[in-house]
C-alpha cells in the first residue's frame, strides 16, 4: 500500500510529528476534522489541496500558531498546547517559513539570521555572526548579509528566512506554501535550497502545489480537501494514481498548464 | 508710554528666567516620567490581558475626557481631604505625568498594532520570549509610527503645563498674571510669555516634522 512508515505507526513508536484525531474549529466551521498523521524524522511529507482546505492551519498547529480543539499533538516527544509543555522551548526546535518571508524589516539579513541564536540560544555574537555568514552562503546570499529586506527580491528574501530558520539548528522545518508569493522566475532558486535541507535529511511538512518539489523530495504527498486528509501516499502514487474523485479533480487544475 | 512700560519689564527678566525654568523643570520631568509610564501603559494596553487592558483604557478615557485643570484641582485640593498633603511643584509633576503617559499610552499602543501580525508570528515561531518579542521585533518597528506623534504631544504637553499655574507654581505663565499686576499691558506682556514657550516648543515642532519625513522615506533601516 502506501509507505510502511504509515501503517507502521503504533502506541509504542511515535513520530517527530504526531497527530491522533485532532480536530479543530474556526467558529462553527471545522477546518481540521479527525486529523491522524505522522511523520518519521528526516521524512519529507507535501501537503496539497485546494486554497482553504486546511493545509496552513495544520502545519501552523505544530508550533502552535494555532491551537487545537481536540485530539494529541505530540511534537518531538512534547504535547503541544500542554500546560506542562514548554512552548517557547519547542518552537526552538521548529523552523517555520511564511508564505509571505516575515522578514523583520529593521535589521539586516545577517541580524535576521543572527537574532534568535543569539537572543534565544544564547551563542555568543561572534560565533552566531560566523555561523549566519556561513548558512547565508549557503543559501546563495554571501554578498547580501548586510542587506535589509527592502532591498532584496522576493526570492532572496525568502532565501533568507530560510537560513534564519536553520540558524536555529531546527529538528523540523515546516514551510507555508513558501513560493506562493514569488514570481516565477525566483520560485526555483528557493526550491533549490528547499531541496539542499531536504538531501541533509531535515524532517519537512511542506505546503505547497509545486509537483516538481515534491516528485524530487518527498516521501509522501498528503492531499487534504475540507479539512479532512483525503489521501496520502507517494509523489509516485498520487501523481499517476490518484484515488478519489477530489484529488483527480484537484491535479487536474493544477497540472492543466 | 510703552518704552517706560519696556524698562519696567526689562527689571523683571530674572522672574521672567526662573518662570521659564519652572516650565521647562516641570515639562522635562513630566515628559520623561510620562514617556516611560506611557510605553509601559501602552505595552500593557495591546497585551493579553483583556482586564488590564480595559482598565488602561478606561483611565485613559476619563482623563483624556476632563479637563486637565480640574486634574489638578483634584490632585491638589481635594486629596489633602484623604490625607495625602502635596506640595505644589509634586502635584503639578503628578498631574503633568498622568497626562502625559496617558496620551502617550494610546500612540505607543497605535503603532504597536500597526505592526504586522506576521512580524509577531516569525519572532514567535523562532522561541523569542514575550520580552525578546516587544524589544526586538515589534517595538522598533512601532517607533516608525510612534515618533512623530509622539514628539508632538510634548508640544502640546509643555503648553498644558502652563495650566499648573492655577495651583501657585511660578511657571511662565503665573510669572506673566504677577508682572502684568506691576506692568498694565496684558498684550505686551502676554506675548512675550507666548514668546517664551514658542521659544522652547519650536525645536520640537522642527524635529516632529523632520521626523515625520524621515520615517515616511525609510526602508525600514530606522535607527534609533
Amino acid at each position: 500500500m502506501t509507505k510502511p512508515t504509515q501503517t507502521k505507526t503504533g502506541p509504542a513508536k511515535t513520530g517527530m510529528i504526531d497527530f491522533r484525531g485532532v480536530n479543530k474549529w474556526f467558529g462553527a466551521l471545522n477546518v481540521l476534522k479527525d486529523i491522524t498523521l505522522s511523520v518519521e524524522p528526516r521524512e519529507v511529507v507535501v501537503v496539497c489541496g485546494p486554497s482553504g482546505s486546511g493545509k496552513s492551519t495544520l502545519i501552523r498547529c505544530i508550533n502552535g500558531l494555532e491551537t487545537i480543539k481536540d485530539g494529541d499533538l505530540v511534537v518531538d516527544g512534547q504535547r503541544v498546547g500542554d500546560p506542562a509543555t514548554n512552548m517557547t522551548q519547542l518552537r526552538t526546535e521548529i523552523g517555520f517559513v511564511f508564505q509571505s518571508f516575515n522578514l523583520y524589516p529593521h535589521k539586516t539579513a545577517l541580524e535576521n539570521v543572527t537574532l534568535a541564536p543569539v537572543h534565544v540560544r544564547k551563542i555568543p555574537r561572534a560565533e552566531a555572526e560566523k555561523a549566519g555568514r556561513e548558512l547565508l552562503a549557503k543559501v546563495g546570499l554571501a554578498d547580501k548579509v548586510n542587506a535589509y529586506p527592502a532591498q532584496l527580491s522576493g526570492g532572496q528574501q525568502q532565501r533568507v528566512a530560510i537560513a534564519r530558520c536553520l540558524g536555529m539548528r531546527p529538528k523540523i522545518m515546516l514551510f507555508d506554501e513558501p513560493t506562493s508569493a514569488l514570481d516565477p522566475e525566483m520560485i526555483s532558486e528557493v526550491l533549490d535550497v528547499m531541496v539542499a535541507v531536504a538531501e541533509e535529511g531535515m524532517t519537512m511538512m511542506v505546503v505547497t502545489h509545486e509537483m516538481g518539489f515534491a516528485r524530487k523530495v518527498a516521501q509522501r504527498v498528503v492531499f487534504m480537501d475540507a479539512g479532512a486528509i483525503v489521501e496520502s501516499g507517494t509523489p509516485d502514487e498520487f501523481f499517476s494514481h490518484p484515488k478519489t474523485d477530489r484529488s483527480r479533480a484537484f491535479l487536474s487544475k493544477i497540472l492543466r498548464h | 508710554m510703552i518704552w517706560q512700560q519696556f524698562l519696567s519689564l526689562a527689571g523683571s527678566y530674572p522672574l521672567a528666567l526662573r518662570g521659564l525654568g519652572m516650565t521647562v523643570v516641570l515639562s522635562l520631568i513630566s515628559l520623561v516620567l510620562g514617556t516611560l509610564l506611557g510605553f509601559g501603559l501602552g505595552i500593557l494596553r495591546t497585551g493579553g490581558n483583556r482586564l488590564i487592558s480595559s482598565v488602561i483604557g478606561a483611565w485613559v478615557d476619563l482623563i483624556r475626557g476632563t479637563p486637565f485643570l480640574v486634574q489638578i484641582f483634584l490632585i491638589f485640593f481635594i486629596l489633602p481631604e484623604f490625607g495625602i498633603e502635596l506640595d505644589a511643584f509634586t502635584a503639578g509633576i503628578i498631574a503633568l505625568t498622568n497626562l502625559a503617559a496617558c496620551f502617550i499610552c494610546e500612540i505607543v499602543a497605535a503603532g504597536i498594532r500597526s505592526v504586522p501580525t506576521g512580524q509577531v508570528e516569525a519572532a514567535l515561531a523562532s522561541g523569542l520570549s514575550r520580552w525578546q518579542r516587544m524589544r526586538q521585533v515589534v517595538l522598533p518597528q512601532a517607533m516608525r509610527i510612534v515618533l512623530p506623534p509622539l514628539v508632538g504631544q510634548y508640544v502640546l504637553l509643555i503648553k498644558d503645563s502652563s495650566v499648573v499655574s492655577a495651583i501657585g507654581l511660578t511657571d511662565l505663565t503665573r510669572v506673566g498674571w504677577l508682572v502684568v499686576q506691576r506692568v498694565p499691558n496684558g498684550l505686551l506682556v502676554f506675548f512675550l510669555v507666548g514668546v517664551g514657550y514658542f521659544i522652547v516648543c519650536y525645536p520640537l515642532i522642527m524635529l516632529a516634522r523632520r521626523l515625520e519625513r524621515r520615517m515616511g522615506a525609510a526602508h525600514g533601516e530606522v535607527q534609533l
